[in-house]
């Protein structure tokens, strides 16, 4: 039966984003084996340099730290939404469980699944939330993929032959002051 | 009967739950919802024992039927009743708060906070909830008389609040559209899925007492006779501001059929419940009215919205696969038994000058799970746009606007964008109840403490 451990604490937030930050031990011994499972997570869609494609579609980026002679680890994270509405949702859905139970293994406090509630609870033991939070740009990870179509979009307006002239109408001011650099 | 995944289909207690969870109300039909307070605690017992006679099982003989009372109790009621602080502390803590506690959260602030509320709805005087509907006037008036029976020589029980509701035969409500048609199959409940799509859920997504979604059983009040096969309820008396949705479009709108394109933009839906995503350029009341085909579908073939745009209310509220690749979200703890009714007279047809009457919906949530259901969808789904790239734009129908919203309607060549949207709902007032199963009704009537 799920236990209700409580209303974890949601993490700070700048605008949409919130940061969300777990640190665990690692199993006696285990810093090897953790450290080439980490390197072989590296490997995979998602993880592998250049790929831009995570599993989870919300999160702007993620990092493992191994750190204190690899008898730790940090698991440090931005994701939109506050991430506390959504613990259910990572620990049914695929993606994360799959990872965690890769990963997670050799930490301190992981009984494995299936067992659900405990899972949660040893995520919600791991969190804590940021003394200090900033990001340099607003927006989501939607919308800022949704910008960056849009500016390819442009460019390959400026590169038109007669994108000058295209250009040219007073409705198309704003992006003509963008079309300069 | 075995699921997909092998484990056996769990057969429901349809005898000892209330009907009113689990099962479609008549239509059309009129209704009534009493609110009562418990002034002594023996009168209370007595009236829980008289309301356990008539509230309908869902395997009764009549549960499809002619007419459905269902009862449930606030925290502050079951504390009236005298059920043992151990057993209360059990219960969800958006349950023990109350609805007015977590006013800020579900974005009912303003002209919808607590104390602009109806009284004495958000007071620690609202104890029991009946709803009583019917498929006609005079069915209701021998079913509401047996609810007042239950309590009249019971000086102990004041009957606080009462409000009338009704659905018109078309199944209207009072923007002019049909209502409670999405609705999620429950397992073991009998009744089939519309939408092909959707497994249908787990029981104890709605009835306590069985597993989940997540594979295990929510957790549920003790003692067991006392959770199981119960439910939490959620009910919100919704005003709706009808002339000012209505002049809002027509300020937006050339004609009378771009109005209604509007509309249906706003709510995913034509007004005759046809889905945009079925039929995305005019409405099909056949279709509409069709239940083999009202609820058929699904948004995964229209990402950007062409059809169905993602900020709907419907698509909101229950965005299908449309989330499927996500990696975050699964639909399917995030879904709700819609119980809703409509009040107060409708708006003429055509009016668009307020003529201060109040109408709207009782909006009526049954499920097990208030936070990751309830208030999952109103606060992350309706009242906010980041799971769809808005963060600005909330539900145009439903969200509170306490700044003037905007709604994107993608379209090909260039999206529309509808700005100033003011809100056209508000709330009256609301609480979090629980609605027992017959056998916890019996054992909160014979209490002793
Ligand atoms: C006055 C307020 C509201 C009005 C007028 C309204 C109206 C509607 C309409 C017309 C539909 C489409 C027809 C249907 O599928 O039944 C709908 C669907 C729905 N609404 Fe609302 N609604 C209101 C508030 C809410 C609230 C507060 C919630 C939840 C917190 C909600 C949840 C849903 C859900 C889950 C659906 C079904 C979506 C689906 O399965 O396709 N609604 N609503």
């Amino acid at each position: 039966m799920t236990e209700d451990t409580g209303t974890p604490t949601p993490g700070l937030e700048v605008g949409p984003t919130s940061e969300f930050s777990l640190f665990f031990r690692v199993l006696d011994g285990q810093g090897p084996s953790l450290r080439a499972a980490l390197l072989e997570l590296q490997g995979t869609p998602g993880y592998r340099p250049g790929d831009y494609g995570m599993a989870i579609k919300t999160i702007h980026e993620a990092r493992f730290v191994l750190f204190d002679d690899d008898t730790r680890l940090a698991f440090i994270t931005s994701f939109d939404g506050p991430w506390d509405a959504y613990m259910e949702d990572f620990f049914t859905s695929g993606p994360t469980l799959a990872l965690f139970d890769v990963i997670f293994g050799h930490v301190e406090g992981y009984d494995g699944l299936p067992d659900l509630a405990a899972v949660r609870a040893f995520v919600l033991g791991a969190e804590q939330t940021a003394a200090a939070y900033a990001r340099n740009y607003p927006g989501t990870v939607k919308e800022i993929r949704k910008a960056q179509r849009v500016n390819a979009a442009f460019q390959q307006v400026l590169d038109h032959p007669q994108a000058a002239e295209a250009l040219g109408h007073p409705a198309m001011q704003p992006l003509l002051d963008e079309a300069a650099d | 009967m075995t699921r997909v995944d092998g484990t056996p289909d769990v057969a429901l207690e349809l005898e000892d739950i209330q009907a009113g969870a689990l099962y479609e109300r008549p239509s059309p039909y009129v209704g009534t919802y009493l609110l009562l307070r418990i002034v002594d605690r023996t009168d209370g017992r007595e009236l829980v024992r008289r309301l356990h006679r008539i509230a309908n099982p869902a395997g009764g003989a009549d549960s499809a039927g002619a007419t459905s009372l269902t009862v449930a109790f606030t925290y502050r009621g079951l504390e009236a009743l005298g059920v043992p602080q151990e057993s209360l502390d059990t219960f969800a803590p958006e349950f023990r708060q109350g609805m007015a506690a977590r006013a800020e959260i579900l974005g009912d602030t303003g002209e919808s906070a607590p104390d602009r509320w109806e009284e004495p709805l958000g007071t620690d005087a609202v104890h029991v909830a009946i709803a009583v509907l019917s498929s006609d006037e005079e069915q209701l008036a021998a079913v509401a008389e047996k609810a007042r029976a239950a309590q009249t020589e019971l000086p102990g029980i004041e009957l606080i609040w009462k409000q009338d509701c009704y659905q018109l035969a078309t199944g209207r409500t009072s923007f002019g559209f049909k209502d409670g048609i999405g609705q999620p199959a429950v397992e073991g409940s009998g009744r089939p899925a519309t939408d092909a799509r959707e497994r249908p859920l787990r029981a104890g997504e709605i009835i306590l007492g069985y597993p989940d979604e997540t594979g295990e059983l929510p957790p549920m009040p003790s003692p067991d006779v006392l959770g199981r096969n119960g439910t939490y309820i959620v009910f919100r008396k919704l005003h709706t501001r009808v002339a000012a949705y209505r002049s809002y479009l027509r300020a937006r709108a050339a004609t009378r059929a771009e109005e209604d394109l509007l509309g249906a933009k706003m709510v995913g839906r034509w007004q005759s419940g046809a889905p945009l995503a079925v039929s995305p350029d005019a409405d099909d009341p056949e279709l509409g009215g069709d239940p083999r085909r009202n609820n058929d579908f699904g948004f995964g073939d229209d990402p950007r919205g062409f059809k169905c745009p993602v900020g709907a209310h419907a698509r909101r509220a229950n965005p299908r696969d449309a989330l499927d690749d996500e990696g975050s979200v699964d639909v399917r703890l995030h879904r709700m038994i819609r119980r809703g009714t409509s009040y107060g007279p409708m708006l003429p047809d055509g009016v668009t000058e307020d003529d201060g009457v109040d109408r709207g919906i009782v909006f009526v949530f049954a499920g097990a799970h208030l936070r990751r259901q309830f208030e999952f969808v109103k606060t992350q789904w309706l009242n906010d746009g980041i799971f769809i790239g808005a963060p600005l734009e909330s539900d145009p129908l439903v969200g509170p606007h306490h700044e003037p919203g905007s709604f994107t309607i993608p379209q090909r060549p260039i999206r529309r964008k509808l700005q100033d949207l003011p809100p056209f709902v508000t709330t009256r007032g609301g609480e979090y109840c629980f609605a027992p199963s017959l056998s916890a009704l019996r054992w909160l009537a014979e209490l002793d403490t």
